[in-house]
């Protein structure tokens, strides 16, 4: 337990102020059900935001949005890659975006937006898992969804930093 | 004299009939130069913005071979180089040599590479020698044609009198190796060959297939007509008068300004400058030869060349602008360009040359007139006109390595590739020195066919000075490419190219790379 704190502190000391929409909890363990909330700290550019959509990875089921006052939620199914075991249930599609949407969130403002979902043990330790995000607002739309490649191509030297990261979690493996 | 009729038609009719014809420049290579292929690609294809006739083509492979199993097909402005299936990986060099219309070479290199890039050398550079001979081998030609055939025409048509005709015979025997040295320099130049090779017979085959070709026959022609004119005989006025054409034609035949268009104007105008020239310049030596004989017997002479002349030069003038005009674009050209600053010591020297020939029509010749003294400055000021003749003669032979403006297209912009696993991008920036460039980004997949993009943004910055990352939203063009519009690229350096391309709500794929920007 004192190692699980230390843990969440040193993760809260190195998050940098939260200027992006990210994931509150910044590590979770595959195999295992995972809260997912995201922070949305501000609007775009000043503009209100009115829609919050968020991709569903790979690998990631059972997902359930929680309904949030004031808003409407939807979700998009889709097929899976492949197929996921799920209390003995073959899972071959299931939501692959969800959407809230019809609300209004001043800039000024902070607010959450909750799911819960299953990280299945499909999914690779020890990498960060990114949901990417499209903020939508009364003027324009701020795209979190930048993933960083690893290793990608020729090696560029000097990789600028992502100016709209997509949220991530880090992956623990199974204890 | 029918037949010398014929003859001027013949060639009159050889020398206008040419399609429109100007300096090719090459527009685009596919696959671009400096790309970087997973495999060898089929062909290479060259686009010129004229049609072209291949000269060298050469393929060094990544190896650093000479390839010969190169096939090569033309067909209009396109040029095609079959590349052989068994190409190595590494960077491969097609270095290419086409001839223009206006039987001028136009040289330059694509380099690409498969798999990975080596340090393959580009073939050598043109032998300088070759491009002395086609200099002097020029100045040579315009001797024989201006100082010759011009001073046989000279005698036949305004003194009536064979006096002097020691020096125009001298310049036609200097102007028709001269215009042979010609045709083999071309062939040369045309082929990229060394000097040795004038022994062989490629470069006499290709040179007469050229325009230039046929250009340098009129001339030998005219030049060897004018050494029959030279004979006394009942035809040799006719003769002179014929040799007079060829000059003429020969020049509006080739070159870059008889190509010019619009071409109905310019050839003959080119033509016209051309009897000028010779008319004006030919009469020089001989003149000299007859006011240093005789005090008063030259006078009729000098007074009716006098007349002569001044037509001449109302004609050079008017032609000689237009050309000017035409080939220029705008005045800034004059100090600009090479070729610009070769018409303008050549405008020069024609000052002098004008300002003694209003010396000798409004002072001296009166002043043999009046009294006959004079004749020593007479003679003075004719053989510094035909110096300042000679000199413009080897100013203008420079033209033939000087593009007109008219002709100079924009650099080849400065081109990068970036690729990952999920897509290729091809970065073009014209004109890839310091100050404003449009930037083309080309979209590929992985698999190198187009990627549809919902959004394109382009990021520039150069760390090592301190510029932050300037950010463009790119344009979605009717060519089916990205464009930036008017970047500006303060300084030359090590600029870092940040590309974002937006393929799906969720989906964004960046890449980045280094862009070496030099003033070049």
């Amino acid at each position: 337990m004192k190692r699980a704190c230390l843990i969440l502190v040193a993760a809260l000391a190195v998050s940098p102020a939260a200027a992006h929409v990210s994931l509150e909890t910044k590590q979770a363990t595959v195999g295992a059900s995972y809260k997912a909330v995201f922070t949305v700290p501000h609007g775009c550019a000043g503009s209100p935001t009115v829609k919050i959509r968020v991709q569903i990875p790979e690998g990631v089921i059972a997902v359930k949005p929680m309904p949030k006052a004031g808003w409407n939620v939807d979700v998009v199914e889709g097929k899976y890659a492949v197929e996921y075991d799920y209390h003995g249930n073959k899972l071959s599609s299931g939501v692959k975006e969800v959407a809230w949407s019809g609300g209004k969130l001043p800039d000024k403002h902070y607010d959450e937006f909750v799911m819960h979902t299953v990280l299945t043990d499909k999914l690779k330790p020890n990498t960060i898992l990114y949901f990417p995000v499209v903020q939508e607002c009364e003027t324009g739309v701020s795209r979190w969804i930048e993933i960083p490649t690893e290793g990608a191509g020729h090696s560029h030297e000097g990789k600028s930093e992502g100016k709209s990261p997509a949220p991530g979690v880090k992956l623990l493996p199974k204890s | 004299m029918r037949f010398f009729a014929a003859l001027a038609t013949l060639l009159f009719a050889a020398g206008f009939a040419g399609a429109a014809w100007a300096h090719a420049a090459l527009i685009s290579v596919e696959p671009p130069s400096g790309s970087m292929l997973a495999a060898a690609p089929k062909a290479v294809e060259l686009r010129f913005s004229e049609a072209v006739t291949p000269g060298a083509i050469r393929l060094i492979d990544g190896a650093g071979r000479a390839r010969d199993d190169v096939r090569i097909s033309a067909s209009g402005e396109t040029i095609s180089v079959a590349i052989p299936v068994d190409l190595p990986e590494g960077t491969a060099v097609v270095s290419y040599r086409v001839i223009s219309q206006d039987g001028h070479p136009i040289a330059g290199s694509v380099i690409f590479s498969i798999g990975m890039p080596t340090a393959t050398k580009l073939p050598a550079a043109v032998d300088g020698g070759v491009n002395a001979l086609i200099w002097l081998a020029r100045v040579g030609l315009y001797l024989g044609l201006f100082v010759g055939v011009g001073g046989v025409f000279f005698a036949r048509w305004i003194a009536w009198s064979m006096i002097g005709m020691a020096v125009p015979r001298m310049a036609i025997a200097i102007g028709i190796p001269g215009a042979a040295a010609s045709l083999g320099a071309l062939g040369l130049d045309l082929l990229g060959l060394p000097l040795t090779a004038l022994t062989t017979a490629a470069p006499w085959k290709v040179a007469l297939g050229a325009s230039a070709g046929p250009a340098l026959l009129v001339a030998i022609a005219a030049m060897l007509l004018a050494l029959m004119a030279l004979r006394s005989a009942w035809y040799a006025r006719a003769l002179a008068i014929v040799a007079l054409v060829g000059v003429g034609l020969s020049l509006a035949m080739t070159g870059h300004a008889a190509t010019a268009p619009p071409e109905v104007l310019m050839r003959p105008a080119i033509f016209l400058h051309g009897l000028g020239v010779a008319i004006w310049i030919g009469a020089l030596a001989p003149l000299v030869a007859l006011v240093s004989r005789s005090t008063t017997a030259p006078l009729p002479i000098v007074n009716r060349f006098s007349r002569i002349a001044a037509l001449a030069v109302g004609v050079l003038a008017v032609t000689g602008l237009a050309l000017a005009i035409v080939q220029l674009e705008k005045p800034g050209a004059l100090v600009e360009t090479r070729y610009g600053m070769i018409l303008a010591s050549k405008l020069v020297l024609v000052t002098g040359l004008l300002a003694l020939a209003a010396l000798n029509r409004f002072r001296l010749t009166p002043a043999l007139a009046r009294d006959g003294t004079g004749t020593p400055a007479l003679m003075r000021s004719i053989l510094a006109e035909c110096a300042i003749a000679l000199a413009i003669l080897a100013v203008v032979a420079g033209w033939r390595f000087t593009p007109p403006p008219r002709t100079i297209v924009p650099d080849t912009p400065l081109a990068i590739h970036i690729h990952s696993d999920k897509a290729m991008f091809q970065v073009l920036v014209s004109p890839g020195k310091p100050g404003i460039n449009d930037v083309v980004l080309q979209l590929m997949n992985g698999e190198g066919s187009p990627l549809a993009a919902r959004e394109t943004t382009l990021t520039l910055s150069l760390p090592e000075r301190g510029i932050e990352p300037m950010e463009r939203k790119a344009s979605l063009g009717p060519d089916g490419h990205w464009h930036v519009r008017k970047v500006e690229l303060p300084f030359a350096g090590r600029w870092h190219a940040r590309i974002d391309v937006l393929v799906s709500d969720f989906e964004q794929i960046t890449l980045e790379d280094e862009l070496d920007v030099t003033s070049r």
